[in-house]
């Protein structure tokens, strides 16, 4: 419980990784808003831009939970949605980042 | 406008497309640290927009997108640039969107999370050849976004390859040197020397053994050997600019140059091989000076191999922004100042502008905007005054030649106090003629007579 994650991500995206980071905190309420309202659309691209862009930055985790969210939208799945919600939130409490050259 | 496209790019132009800013940074970073120039997006219709002014060399953008999908990008960037490389990023591996994107003119299909590498590799493999075939970026010290520079300066790279004659047309103040120094930089010679002559500023005998070089004595004032410009270039381009203005005898001459390949010093009894490439200019039209034998019709052919055409800058508006930036920038770095902007409407009014004078002009009405305005941004009134105050510095031929004369002819009329038969012979015209000029001009004899005189 609560041991922290340590992620290797190029130098090059120093400054960058906060803010993305930060956007993902957002995902993670913005989420949790729009199952209350069931928008599965909405849901779904969330999903597809985590599962695109979390990778790319040295995050799979973030990837694949976004193609989690993405697959459960499409079949208006809110548990999974809200299990992988979770799961992205405690990922994000917990990961630490270190800046390879 | 994001930024200034200046075309040194050192690998190429690349426009990204995403409406996911994270996404947009991250392709961003990677292909700014590979070394490209890297523009922009946040959807299709932007992307559309900049297309035009930043000109980019490939196009990546993502297929799923709020608003303009990119197969619907790909389509609409191709009406235009069939020619334009596209990669095409998306979540969904489905294999028909891959087949309609390839079928659609997509050059490669990359699925998310892209890797760095894999996406790099597709860049460097796709992007048009050109950027990566020359020495180097062609033509970088010409500054444009218009699709009319474009064409031009794609029809220059593929003449400066080969050896062949160039003949530049254009109006004064336009860059045809410019455009023949590109040439000459992106050729095979561009090692040895390019050589630029003022055909129309050299008088006839100083022109002839300005190119064609002289012996010991060949005239008086003649102490030394002189080499001349066609050898003096050996191996490298010889640029005649306003070859209109060249005398109808030394015509002659160089048209025996171009053929023999030889040339032979005024003053001497050998000839020497010449190895140059030739480039010629002029703001005449000369077409007009052959039809009024002003001009050789055979030099005019031997010349006029690839004939290539310097837009006015009216007639490329969309580049008089970039210009006036990069002429600002320019003039910041050279006086060591802070760099200065125009004020939107003072911008406005420029873009608008006739520019009888080209880019000559506005260098002129950009060092003085630069110059006089105190403060940072240069105001409206200070772009009407650059505007208004460069036609008169910047008079045509035409209209100097035509000063000139009219001056000429009140000092004459006033040595010979109004006697047209003494004024004439001063001229070396004949009576006929000096009352047909000073018709044209509106003088009266009458008025510089003794009892008039000085008025």
């Amino acid at each position: 419980m609560n041991e922290r994650i340590t992620v290797m991500v190029e130098s090059d995206l120093e400054d960058l990784v906060p803010g993305f980071l930060e956007n993902r905190r957002k995902d993670v309420a913005r989420i949790e808003a729009l199952l209350v309202g069931r928008d599965f659309d909405a849901l779904r691209k969330i999903g597809h831009s985590l599962k695109g862009v979390g990778g790319g930055y040295g995050f799979d985790p973030i990837t694949d939970l976004g193609a989690t969210i993405e697959q459960a939208a499409l079949q208006q799945d809110d548990a999974t949605i809200r299990d992988a919600c979770q799961r992205l939130a405690d990922y994000l409490d917990r990961v630490d980042v270190v800046f390879t050259d | 406008m994001t930024e200034e496209p200046t075309r040194d790019d050192a690998r190429g132009r690349v426009l990204v497309v995403d409406d996911d800013d994270d996404m947009l940074g991250l392709l961003q970073r990677w292909l700014d640290g590979a070394g490209y120039d890297v523009t922009i997006a946040r959807g299709g219709e932007e992307a559309l927009r900049l297309l035009g002014t930043t000109r980019p060399d490939l196009v990546v953008t993502d297929l799923f997108m709020d608003g303009m999908d990119g197969l619907t990008l790909v389509a609409r960037v191709h009406e235009d640039n069939p020619l334009m490389p596209v990669i095409m990023l998306s979540g969904h591996a489905q294999i028909r969107d891959a087949v309609r994107a390839t079928h659609l003119g997509t050059s490669a299909f990359l699925t998310k999370p892209v890797e760095k590498d894999d996406l790099l590799a597709e860049v460097e493999r796709h992007i048009r050849p050109r950027r990566a075939a020359g020495a180097g970026p062609f033509a970088q010290s010409i500054i444009y976004a218009s699709r009319v520079m474009a064409e031009l300066l794609e029809q220059a790279e593929l003449v400066a390859q080969g050896d062949v004659t160039v003949f530049i047309s254009g109006e004064t103040g336009t860059g045809k040197e410019v455009l023949a120094r590109a040439i000459h930089q992106a050729s095979p010679r561009h090692e040895h020397p390019f050589i630029g002559v003022n055909c129309g500023a050299i008088p006839e005998q100083l022109l002839e053994s300005e190119l064609f070089g002289h012996e010991k004595g060949a005239f008086t004032g003649a102490n030394n050997k002189h080499e001349g410009l066609f050898l003096a270039a050996s191996g490298g381009t010889l640029f005649l600019d306003e070859i209109g203005d060249m005398p109808l005898d030394l015509q002659v001459k160089l048209l025996r140059v171009l053929q023999d390949f030889e040339v032979r010093p005024v003053g001497s009894t050998r000839s020497y091989p010449v190895n140059v490439r030739i480039i010629s200019a002029t703001h005449n039209n000369l077409e007009e000076l052959v039809a009024n034998g002003e001009f050789r019709e055979d030099l005019y052919y031997r010349l006029n191999v690839v004939p290539l055409h310097m837009p006015r800058l009216a007639e490329r508006p969309e580049d008089i922004p970039l210009l006036l930036e990069h002429f600002l920038a320019a003039h910041a770095r050279r006086a060591g100042t802070p760099r200065k902007r125009f004020a939107p409407d003072a911008m406005a009014y420029l873009a608008a502008g006739a520019w009888p004078g080209n880019i000559r002009q506005l260098v002129n009405a950009v060092e003085l905007c630069a110059t006089l305005t105190k403060g940072d941004i240069i105001p409206l009134q200070m772009a009407q005054k650059a505007l208004r105050e460069e036609p008169a510095r910047m008079k045509t031929l035409k209209d100097a030649k035509a000063e000139f004369e009219h001056n000429y002819l009140v000092s004459v009329l006033r040595i010979a106090e109004g006697n047209v038969a003494n004024a004439a012979r001063i001229a070396g015209r004949n009576r006929t003629e000096f009352y047909k000029l000073l018709n044209q001009y509106a003088l009266d004899p009458a008025d510089f007579r003794a009892s008039t005189a000085g008025k």
